[in-house]
């Protein structure tokens, strides 16, 4: 065996080692029966015909590789942006350990969360004592500020009750009587993470402001939304306030906890948005949603206070900056200045001078629905055609004002939307109809080996490559940061297509 | 040393072939065609510089910059000259000069030691060895380096001998040219030679351009056999003298190695472009006749016939798509005038309005040509200051500015979109198919929609109006045309 304690091989290479080639090898012929060699590539290629793509096309029960996660990851992540905020989900622990897992993947931070560990008991005779033992050993264990109860299918399909449930822990003070704990029900069954985020947000506030009056102010309240760049987008959001000499309250700030330094002390919690602010943020002017399909709940509810609403969709790109900032400015009278102002201008410059090299590129797109939404408006401001734009989590009504949109441009008269797909059609759709780039996430890379499809990893979730999610998407700053990522991944492919010794590299050029 | 190089440099600045020059009064031709540098002022590449870049493209030649890290630091691979073959001209030596260096004198030690490494650990057919402003000042006898380096190891050394300081690139260019001529061409005899064997001179394969015309000058089966020096190996250079007929490609700065091409060997010249269809045609058809008087078979110029029919046909069909997507926008073309009057011919022939020419480099023959072309000529100007082009392109009097890319960021200030057609684009545009490269670029550039962001005030501006940033935006670019000469 090549493995020898004289020098250890990574399983990178280890089973690339000749040994174990051949006996993989033997295995496969001896005990995997599997197909002769050119029927498996007889099929594979026909699973990249027109033929099977109309097939994969038209499954309706079937979902392959899913774009989208369930609803209390969505609500773990809101609450994790409020200050000493303990994430309690109502329902199986195995479900909360995804949560945790996946951000923490993602965030590369350590990622709190608990659940009432139903069992079978529990399933039968529902989920009382679980949440009741579950809320004291929480607040004794971890010592949070607040307690944000979501729930997850367990729960949801036998019918608990989290309102009555929560009074009744109350009545047995299983939590002081000043804790708060807000509560959503975030069925996976339903919708998608994007939604979870709206709902518990909405319950949230709901804790907060249903018994409370509003005194009418002339404050901004601001729901980032679901995101995996949240860390560099909020604190790029908070400079562009900053700039403008605006004091928002930010409605879930998550950009601590999920970024916290490396100084010998662990905390569980870190940053967020404060009771008082939220208590306050009853009585702004308005709340502004950077994402309406994270917030469109939450909005109503706003809306119902008295407040003025307005949602945009993921503030990346030129246009999607200028309206972040002129409704920023319109809605507390506060001037752009002209720092932002020059931001705009090296943006756009910076688009001059690399307009050749992206004029005409072809883009497929997926992702949550705001995401794609920006990303299709920011590649067609560079002059790129996005041709697929696929949303799993994505509602017909997303279809239609994709549509809207990419029909505002000539360069997006050739595009598909594609809402409710999945990566499987995807697959299909980038082998019949290819394009030059691929923006999504980290399980896109499948894609972009089997197809040849090269990946910009630009949403959530993020596993395989590390510290993006510290950089700004959002503003002028963001948008260059992801021209930079895609310009990058253009030349490299260009260096790499040229770079053959002796054969490709007549055009192996320094300067590009 | 100095004397000779003064001797040369002064050669090289009275071209007899230069119809700029001719036209000279005889006292101002006298002075030759120096441009003395205005200290202070902006100013491009020295004559090392020049001298790199001309001689570069001979790809299996290794390139020995003698003197400090810098020279060769920054001349390094900076041009986009395709090879085909052998990749050692871009590998930089040099010798790394360094103060002790300077200081004991041991700079020719060191290149005769440099040389010798470079042949045994490369074995190119020649090594090239610049002389740099150090070791010139200093006074190491380069030449005489390389005589005994060459003698003791039988490897071509060649020097070139074009510091920095004595003059611009474009000097730099002719002193690589007399380069050649003194030591390269003529030094190795073709095994067959042929009676449509051409030399092209001033072409650099830049982008790979030579390889647009190659295919063309195959199917007429006329041989590139001296190549000066695009995608050109050292015995090709050697060989020159060989040729039959030289075609000398937009370029005043080697039209004296033409010159002596003809003087010495009987080869007659002529000066073509490979830009734009007509010139492309043109080059072909002269190109034909000057080898038909010269012995080669009589239909090669019905052949070329044929060939330049199917090519326009073709290349006319190619465009025809651009038209609805260029027509009507406005042209103002900032380039050499060798490229000049075919280009404004096929722009306008797909709609285009050319609103303006530069006729720098034309001949008196180029410029009637444009006038007919362009109805008058009140749009040919010989030279435009940065400030003007600035003011023209500010006023909205062109949709796109074509020019090279020192004149680029007068137009992305002014926020007009921009076309690379000098040297250092990433494109070719040369030949018939060159040209649908260069109709496929403008229309990226006029129809990318970032224009509209650069040229939109900022949104929330409702009465926006330009700020006044100092009267004029350009006022610390020196208001010199020629600041914005290439080449």
């Amino acid at each position: 065996m090549p493995q020898s304690d004289d020098k250890v091989l990574d399983h990178a290479k280890l089973f690339q080692e000749p040994e174990y080639a051949a006996m993989l090898e033997k295995k496969r012929l001896d005990y995997e029966c599997g197909h002769p060699d050119d029927m498996v590539r007889e099929i594979a290629d026909w699973t990249k015909t027109w033929d099977y793509r109309e097939q994969n096309l038209a499954r309706t029960a079937l979902t392959v590789n899913p774009a989208k996660a369930c609803q209390p990851l969505g609500a773990v992540f809101a609450a994790a942006g409020y200050r000493g905020s303990m994430s309690f989900v109502h329902g199986s622990q195995g479900c909360v350990a995804y949560y945790r897992s996946h951000l923490s993947r993602h965030f590369k931070e350590p990622v709190s969360a608990v659940s009432s560990s139903m069992t079978e008991d529990a399933a039968v005779f529902g989920g009382l004592n679980n949440l009741v033992d579950g809320l004291a050993n929480t607040h004794a264990l971890y010592a949070p500020e607040m307690i944000a109860v979501s729930t997850t299918c367990m729960a949801e399909v036998i019918g608990d009750d989290l309102n009555s449930f929560i009074q009744q822990a109350r009545g047995k003070a299983a939590i002081p009587d000043e804790m708060p704990v807000p509560h959503a029900h975030t069925p996976a069954f339903v919708g998608s993470h994007v939604d979870g985020y709206d709902n518990m947000q909405k319950g949230i506030l709901e804790h907060f402001w249903e018994s409370a009056e509003r005194n009418a102010g002339d404050g901004l309240n601001i729901v980032p939304g679901f995101d995996g760049f949240a860390v560099g987008n909020i604190r790029e959001l908070r400079r562009m306030l900053g700039l403008m000499g605006v004091e928002a309250t930010i409605l879930s700030d998550v950009s601590d906890v999920y970024d916290t330094p490396s100084d010998g002390e662990f905390r569980m919690y870190a940053g967020g948005t404060t009771k008082d602010e939220v208590k306050a943020a009853l009585d702004a002017r308005a709340t502004l949603s950077l994402q309406e399909y994270c917030s469109r709940k939450t909005l109503d509810y706003c809306s119902s206070k008295g407040q003025e609403t307005r949602a945009l969709h993921y503030p990346l790109g030129v246009a999607g900056t200028d309206e972040l900032l002129m409704t920023v400015a319109e809605f507390t009278g506060k001037p752009i200045p002209e720092s932002l102002r020059l931001e705009r201008g090296r943006l756009v410059d910076a688009m001059a001078d690399s307009q050749s090299w992206l004029h005409g590129k072809t883009y497929a797109i997926y992702g949550d629905p705001d995401f794609v939404y920006a990303m299709a408006r920011f590649v067609m401001e560079t002059g790129g055609e996005p041709r697929h734009c696929l949303a799993t989590n994505g509602s017909k009504a997303w279809g239609k004002k994709m549509r809207s949109l990419l029909d505002g441009s000539p360069f997006g008269q050739q595009c598909q939307v594609w809402p409710g797909k999945d990566l499987w059609a995807m697959r299909s759709l980038l082998v019949t109809e290819p394009v030059d780039l691929l923006i999504g996430n980290s399980h896109g890379k499948y894609l972009e080996r089997d197809t040849g499809t090269p990946l910009l990893r630009l949403n959530f979730p993020i596993f395989d490559r590390h510290h993006h999610h510290r950089f700004p998407l959002w503003g002028y700053q963001g948008a260059l940061n992801a021209l930079v990522q895609i310009l990058d991944k253009i030349f490299d492919r260009l260096d790499a297509e040229t770079g053959t010794l002796g054969e490709t590299d007549t055009s192996f050029d320094l300067t590009r | 040393m100095r004397e000779t190089l003064d001797a040369r440099v002064r050669d090289v600045l009275v071209e007899p072939a230069c119809a700029q020059n001719v036209a000279k009064a005889p006292d101002e031709r006298a002075k030759g065609c120096t441009k003395a540098l205005v200290p202070g002022a902006a100013a491009g590449g020295c004559a090392f510089d020049g001298a790199k870049i001309a001689l570069q493209p001979i790809v299996d030649a290794a390139h020995l910059v003698h003197g400090p890290l810098a020279c060769e630091g920054n001349g390094w691979d900076n041009r986009g000259a395709a090879s085909s073959g052998s990749k050692l001209y871009r590998t930089g030596f040099t010798t790394d000069l360094s103060e002790l260096d300077v200081v004991m004198g041991h700079g020719e030690r060191k290149l005769y030691r440099a040389i010798r490494e470079v042949i045994e650990t490369h074995a190119p057919p020649a090594v090239f060895v610049y002389t740099t402003c150090v070791p010139a000042l200093v006074g190491d006898d380069v030449a005489a380096v390389c005589q005994a380096a060459a003698e003791r190891y039988a490897t071509p050394v060649i020097p070139v001998e074009a510091p920095g300081f004595v003059g611009s690139k474009n000097l730099g260019n002719k002193l690589a040219g007399e380069t050649l001529l003194k030591h390269v061409i003529g030094t190795v005899e073709p095994e067959e030679p042929g009676l449509t064997d051409v030399n092209i001179v001033g072409e650099f394969n830049l982008s790979g351009e030579l390889w647009q015309v190659k295919p063309l000058l195959d199917r007429l089966g006329i041989r590139i056999l001296g190549a000066i020096t695009g995608d050109a190996r050292y015995r090709q250079v050697a060989m020159a003298h060989r040729a039959r007929v030289t075609m000398l490609v937009c370029s005043k700065a080697l039209v004296s190695l033409a010159r002596k091409l003809e003087e010495r060997w009987d080869i007659p010249w002529f000066e073509g472009s490979f830009y734009g269809i007509e010139d492309t045609s043109n080059a072909l058809r002269t190109l034909c006749g000057m080898l038909v008087e010269r012995g080669a078979p009589g239909d090669l110029v019905e052949r070329a016939e044929v060939l330049i029919a199917y090519e326009e046909a073709r290349t006319w069909a190619a465009l025809e798509p651009y038209r609805p997507r260029v027509a009507g926008k406005r042209v103002l073309l900032y380039t050499g005038g060798h490229k000049t009057w075919s280009v404004v011919a096929a722009l306008q022939e797909l709609g285009m309005e050319v609103v303006g020419t530069s006729v720098r480099k034309s001949t008196e023959s180029d410029k009637a040509r444009i006038k007919e072309i362009m109805g008058d000529d009140t749009h040919m100007f010989e030279n435009m200051a940065p400030k003007d082009m600035y003011r023209a392109l500010k006023a909205a009097e062109a949709d796109v500015l074509m020019s090279g890319g020192r004149s680029r960021f007068v137009a992305l200030k002014s926020r007009t979109p921009w076309v690379d057609v000098n040297q250092e684009k990433h494109e070719a545009y040369a030949g018939y198919v060159g040209m649908v490269e260069l109709v496929r670029a403008i229309d990226r550039a006029v129809n990318n929609p970032m224009w509209a962001d650069v040229r939109a005030p900022a949104p929330w501006d409702e009465g926006f109006q330009p700020r006044s940033v100092s009267a004029d935006p350009l006022h610390v670019v020196g208001s010199d045309p020629s600041d914005f000469e290439d080449c």
